[in-house]
């Protein structure tokens, strides 16, 4: 069924799109056939195939309306396969897109990119990558925002019900930053190959800025994300699940030097970053009376005084990117949603997964 | 300017179904609750039956919880609490 309205298009197309709420409040590229076109020819043609249903309106992405949001977005034919495998895998069930969509919380979708598709495209992994100024990473975060709201109805306040929301709901999208890194990428300590491309996405918070101009050594770095992360204010605290941490260039360079692995970074965040149990009980002084129990932490966690309570459940649950520009000694802490979401990490093309990794239909759980 | 403007909603393919007649009254009913385990979702509930039984008391109240207050209830739990009750109260309780 063609993705046509039945009016005749005014004079100004981008007001019209205003007026319509079909935008993310700011101005949209007008659709035009040739443009339409072009983007579904990128997905492989048959405009009318349906690649997913956005909850919770349940609207149906045809590669046609995929076309048309990639379009608004400002989107090249050619960022097409990243905004499909990353609509893919925000639509697989463990990512729980609905929960996501409609929570009071301020969670928004994190694209990481990795693999060569990067530099084909044009990403941004380097100075400002959480920042504006580079067409691939504002758009096809933005791409993704607008299905979100138009095939996914999310408008705030109707079916989008965050109090606050983030900044990351206009585009949240970077690229690790693999030349810079000194360790494996991220996707290839996940099971593909160096020359496969892949999108990541958690839903997550803003990046929370981590400064240390002072550390000579792995500990000195991570002792500072730690600082980050060991706070009751976040999701992560109070309802587990994953979160991301992005190590800029310099830090990782001298974390590296130190001779730790990623594992050994990941690791070492898990032991030290977390809270007591007492804060996050507020020593039962709302309880009642009785004792805080809180349902959505795991069941193995003490929940007596003066136990430690972990920001998520393993190390494993630590994303670990390393992005941003050469210049700068700054990391970043970037909180999930809880446990109620798990990230999915995809690989663009839709080819198969390499065997090993447990993976259904090219996703794969983490 | 002529032509079509493009809609880039999708269409939403869904059949429609009407909702459970309304109840003249709850009393002498069988009340499923379904709690949503949210932080305050089970006192929200229980409070409110208290509310309900006073003027009109169930036949029996019958307790359920979904596995996590942000996914669906599984189709066998809606099932269940079909089969066993008359009426249901859900609710949120954040």
């Amino acid at each position: 069924m063609p993705a046509e309205a039945a009016v005749h298009a005014p004079d100004d197309l981008v007001e019209y799109y205003f007026e319509q709420a079909w935008s993310d409040g700011l101005p949209v590229v007008p659709p035009t056939p040739a443009k339409i076109g072009a983007v579904v020819d990128a997905l492989g043609g048959d405009p009318d195939y349906p690649e997913a249903v956005i909850p919770p309106r349940r609207g149906t992405l045809t590669r046609e309306v995929l076309a048309i949001n990639m379009v608004l977005a400002g989107c090249k034919p050619e960022y097409a396969p990243v905004v499909r495998a990353a609509v893919l895998a925000l639509c697989t069930k463990q990512w729980n897109l609905n929960g996501v969509q409609a929570t009071t919380h301020m969670a928004a979708p994190l694209l990481v990119v990795n693999g060569p598709v990067r530099n084909a495209i044009g990403m941004n992994a380097g100075h400002n990558v959480f920042g504006s100024g580079n067409r691939a990473n504002a758009t096809i975060g933005r791409a993704i925002r607008l299905i979100l709201l138009t095939v996914g109805g999310g408008t705030p306040g109707d079916l989008d019900k965050s109090t606050l929301g983030h900044p990351g709901k206009y585009t949240y999208c970077i690229a690790e930053n693999e030349e810079l890194s000194p360790w494996a990428p991220y996707h290839v300590e996940h099971g593909y190959a160096p020359g496969d491309s892949t999108v990541f996405v958690i839903a997550a918070e803003p990046p929370h800025s981590v400064v240390n101009h002072v550390a000579n050594d792995a500990q000195g770095v991570l002792d500072s994300i730690v600082s980050a992360m060991s706070t009751y204010a976040h999701n992560n605290a109070v309802a587990g699940g994953s979160c991301a941490v992005v190590i800029g260039p310099e830090h990782a360079a001298t974390i590296a030097a130190s001779g730790w692995s990623r594992l050994d970074v990941r690791s070492y965040l898990w032991m030290n970053a977390g809270n007591t149990w007492d804060e996050i009980s507020f020593g039962d002084r709302y309880a009642g009376g009785g004792k805080v129990y809180n349902k959505a932490l795991p069941k193995w966690y003490k929940r007596e005084p003066g136990a430690r309570i972990p920001i998520v459940e393993k190390p494993d649950d630590i994303h670990l990117f390393v992005a941003g520009g050469a210049a700068g000694r700054f990391s970043a802490f970037i909180p999930g949603w809880g446990r109620m979401t798990s990230p999915v990490l995809r690989k663009i093309d839709g080819a198969a997964p390499p065997a090993g990794a447990v993976c259904v239909d090219g996703t794969c759980a983490l | 300017m002529s032509g079509r403007v493009y809609d880039p909603r999708g269409v939403v393919r869904a059949e429609h179904r009407d909702v459970a007649p309304r109840v003249a009254s709850p009393a002498g009913l069988r009340l499923g609750i379904l709690d949503n385990t949210k932080w305050n979702g089970r006192r929200v509930l229980e409070r409110t039956a208290e509310l309900i039984a006073e003027q009109a008391p169930f036949a029996a109240v019958t307790r359920y919880a979904k596995a996590s207050f942000s996914v669906d209830a599984e189709d066998e739990l809606i099932a269940r609490i079909a089969a066993e009750n008359d009426i249901a109260l859900i609710g949120i309780g954040d």
